[in-house]
């Protein structure tokens, strides 16, 4: 009878456990579809693609589902209406298609205020195809779908030319080479750039070299004071964007800026 | 005769786990000629009926039960000898040894689930065991070295006891039961640094990276592995003294004798004591590890808190509800069989309240993935009310006030018996009570004022909650100790005398932390997603969808259920070859022990 009731309490905890968990709302994290269209594919076709990646394994809703890490695209932010309404005024001279595709190919582009992080998506892990399917999602929400299959032929034919990676720019000029990086976009030097990361200016005086170095190869090892919250979001392709000769000239460069 | 035959059983089971690892060696040997004549193997295998996820996942899950067993009552059985060393006291030794005899046969579960996962990633994966083979092989012989030095150091400590039991050969022995900790830890860092790795791998680690240009050290201590490494090395303790405790509990039930029932009384307290203990530092290690995992990879972190997994931690924060309810609830009951401890029982209910309101708390979600409908029903994105307590403010408030509150019980059970003799009790008393209420103090300032801050500055304030704890916990207990010295007994401690409910209490803290480490588990490995390796080697399988909790929990009842199974089949072998030997500890009608000795923690 012992043995019994030991049993019963054991068997009877597992399954108010499994029980539990099998009545709370089950999510499932889907795999990002692989996506490939040819240069006539519709414009049903691609929000429709875009919308499951959304939902599904890009794994969008994990920010924009919430009102607290980032604007909730679908039913409006601040008063400003859904994504497909408001992208075209984002930024001045630059329209909703670009603007869209440029967010999530350097995600620290722009960040909206309101006490957001920057956005952690990383374009690395998705195919050209697939980042255009999600722009004519955004767009189909409120907005016009301007995305065309001439869009999505370019990024596969860009995708089938550097698979490896390569470097971004082939320049020597320390400044072309961090705007062909898009370094710019966090950190700042002589007022070009944004004011998201540590700033290049008098990155020298606080910094050796080899610290400089590290940083690049190997973004995530050492976080500068004070930008804890940014751990993670620089991105960690950039070593593979440089050739050996470009990374020490930017190294020297950013060694050279002074207080 | 009947002696000798019991000893060659003995020698058989300690043989296997150390056959299984040569085995293992031999099999790997054979293959590598394959590769080396340009053998390319298959990307996956199949899997009958259940799938080939199912299958490396109960593989791999019952091996990390048993791994966690055979490393924490290693730790369990030293700390338990040397109690016995320094205070004298026979009762521990015999406890370390019983614990050790049951190590025999658990290593040979552990190698054989251990060998079900070689095989299962070899027949199953063969693509990722290739790839993490061409990385991790120089580790992976260590490993098998470390695991022969490992078994044969079992083998000396556990058939050496009675041998080496006085004067410098008892601490020689001892010394073998450390030796024992260090092989085994040694093995655990090694393990971990390969799961690691599939997590965190080093940022030079690309896609198009061929593993043989991945540097070893590198890859071996990636940004995860140090924080998983104390994760583990905690909550094998803590798993150690729960499975000791749920044994002792069935020996209760079933004991024959008052002495019998007093003997794994007192082992059910001792289990239930290491346990707890190590389950309030607990938290503070997985909040390490989850830090890592947001510096490693924002986006990572957030779908383990966030995302998909975001359900996963109101399930969690239940199961340590319940660890603590049930924990504090035995302590609770145990103070039924001491004299004096009737004076802190009206407290109980006070406690109770805490944790209750504690363990609410800490299960109630903030963040999570909800569709229209649902934000709907709730009123908005966040409960209007519940949603002011789901933010860790609330959270890291609540469970240090669990925590102070457990702390609590036993300090109460452990003064129950005892009246000090010191001319400064009084004082020392009131300097502990201050002590409590100036950390929780602490605890309630930053939990409110976090309200107040941005969340960069809200996260620091958790550690000022942990240090205002952990610092009120040692000035308490060395306060306790210095004035408890020399204490007079207010009668001694009935061992034996405890009512059956309390060891059900036992069971249930047993089978929820084994629940919980799988749950654990599945966690650590799904925040991957549809990676072998994040963002490095791509599962491609048909299983690369990682499956809702529903479905988890299915799987990791079935691994619970199978080890508990085997567990009891290696208590009773564990039985069959030799007797327990009763300690004959103060209780019931038997012991005599005074106050002092009857609670050496």
């Amino acid at each position: 009878m012992t043995n019994i009731k030991i049993l019963g309490v054991m068997i009877g905890t597992i399954s108010i456990y499994t029980w539990i968990a099998n009545a709370i709302p089950q999510i499932e994290s889907v795999v990002p579809e692989e996506l490939s269209f040819s240069s006539d594919v519709s414009e049903a076709e691609l929000v429709a693609a875009g919308g499951e990646l959304y939902n599904g394994g890009a794994g969008c809703t994990t920010c924009h589902g919430l009102e607290t890490r980032a604007p909730n695209l679908l039913t409006g932010y601040n008063g400003e209406g859904t994504i497909g309404t408001r992208c075209g005024t984002r930024v001045p001279g630059q329209d909703c298609k670009a603007y869209l595709h440029e967010s999530m190919m350097n995600p620290m582009a722009y960040v909206v205020e309101g006490g957001f992080d920057p956005m952690v998506f990383q374009a690395r892990v998705f195919s050209g195809a697939q980042i255009w399917a999600l722009v004519a999602f955004l767009q189909d929400q409120g907005g016009v779908v301007t995305v065309t299959g001439a869009d999505v032929a370019a990024a596969a034919e860009a995708d089938a030319a550097a698979p490896a990676g390569g470097p971004a720019v082939a320049s020597t000029d320390p400044l072309e080479i961090m705007r062909g990086n898009l370094c710019l976009a966090c950190h700042m030097l002589n007022g070009e750039g944004a004011e998201l990361a540590p700033p290049f200016d008098g990155m020298g005086s606080r910094i050796e070299a080899d610290r400089i170095r590290r940083g690049i190869i190997d973004p995530g090892a050492e976080i500068a004071e004070g930008f804890d919250h940014l751990a993670g979001s620089m991105p960690l392709t950039i070593p593979d964007l440089l050739t050996a000769r470009q990374l020490e000239l930017l190294v020297d460069f950013l060694a050279g800026q002074g207080g | 005769m009947l002696k000798r035959s019991r000893g060659r059983w003995s020698w058989l089971q300690a043989s296997l786990p150390v056959a299984i690892v040569a085995a293992i060696g031999l099999i790997a040997i054979a293959i590598e000629p394959l590769a080396a004549q340009g053998y390319t193997p298959r990307e996956y295998g199949d899997f009958p009926i259940i799938g080939s996820r199912a299958a490396i996942w109960i593989a791999a899950q019952l091996h990390l039960f048993f791994a966690a067993f055979v490393l924490g009552v290693p730790m369990f059985a030293v700390v338990a000898e040397a109690i016995g060393i320094f205070s004298s006291d026979d009762r521990y030794d015999k406890l370390a040894k019983e614990f050790t005899r049951l190590l025999l046969v658990s290593y040979s579960a552990t190698a054989m689930w251990g060998a079900v996962l070689v095989f299962g990633l070899i027949t199953l994966y063969p693509g990722l065991w290739g790839y993490l083979s061409e990385i991790f092989a120089p580790s992976m012989w260590v490993y098998v070295g470390i695991f022969f030095f490992e078994s044969f150091t079992l083998y000396l400590y556990y058939y050496g006891w009675d041998r080496w039991k006085k004067g410098r050969a008892k601490w020689g022995h001892w010394g073998l039961g450390i030796l024992l900790n260090l092989w085994g830890t040694a093995v655990m860092l090694i393990a971990n640094s390969w799961l690691t790795y599939m997590m965190s791998p080093p940022a030079e680690v690309t896609p198009d990276t061929a593993p043989g240009m991945v540097q070893f050290w590198s890859a071996f201590a990636n940004a995860t592995w140090m924080p998983i490494n104390i994760h583990r090395f905690i909550a094998n303790i803590v798993f150690g003294g729960a499975i000791v405790g749920a044994y002792a509990a069935f020996r209760f039930l079933s004991a024959k004798t008052d002495e019998e029932r007093a003997h794994y009384d007192w082992m059910g307290y001792i289990g239930n004591f290491i346990a707890m203990s190590a389950l309030i530092v607990l938290p503070f290690a997985g909040y390490w590890l989850g830090r890592e995992i947001y510096e490693f990879n924002q986006q990572m972190g957030t779908t383990m808190m966030g995302g998909f997994m975001s359900w996963l931690w109101v399930v969690q924060a239940f199961l340590i509800g319940v660890l603590f309810l049930a924990g504090n609830y035995y302590l609770w009951i145990g103070m039924g069989r001491i004299p004096g401890a009737e004076r802190f029982m009206p407290y109980t209910k006070w406690m109770l309240l805490v944790l209750l309101i504690g363990a609410a708390v800490w299960a109630t979600p903030r963040n999570m993935i909800a569709n229209r409908a649902e934000i709907t029903a709730m009123g908005g994105q966040f409960h209007p009310f519940l949603g002011v307590l789901g933010v860790m403010s609330a959270k890291n408030t609540a469970v240090n006030f669990m925590i102070l509150t457990t702390f609590l019980s036993f300090l109460l059970y452990r003064r129950a018996n005892k009246k000090a003799v010191v001319s400064w009790e009084k004082r020392g008393t009131t300097i502990q009570g201050a002590l409590f209420v100036i950390a929780a103090a602490v605890v309630l300032f930053y939990g409110v004022y976090g309200y107040f801050v941005p969340s960069i500055v809200r996260i620091g304030f958790s550690v000022y909650q942990v240090l205002a704890v952990i610092t009120a916990i040692i000035l308490i207990v060395v306060i306790d100790m210095l004035m408890m010295r020399g204490a007079k007994s207010r009668g001694e401690i009935r061992w034996g005398e405890m009512p059956e409910r309390s060891q059900y209490a036992l069971f249930i803290l047993a089978v929820t932390f084994t629940w919980l480490m799988g749950l654990m588990g599945f966690a650590r490995s799904g925040i991957r997603q549809h990676w072998h390796v994040f963002e490095v080697l791509r599962d491609t399988s048909v299983d690369a969808a990682t499956p809702a909790l529903g479905y988890a929990s299915i799987v990791i009842s079935v691994c619970v259920l199978i080890f508990l199974s085997m567990v009891a089949f290696i208590f009773w072998v564990g039985g069959l070859a030799e007797k327990p030997v009763i300690s004959g500890v103060g209780g019931g009608a038997t012991g005599s022990a005074p106050a002092a000795r009857d609670q050496e923690i």
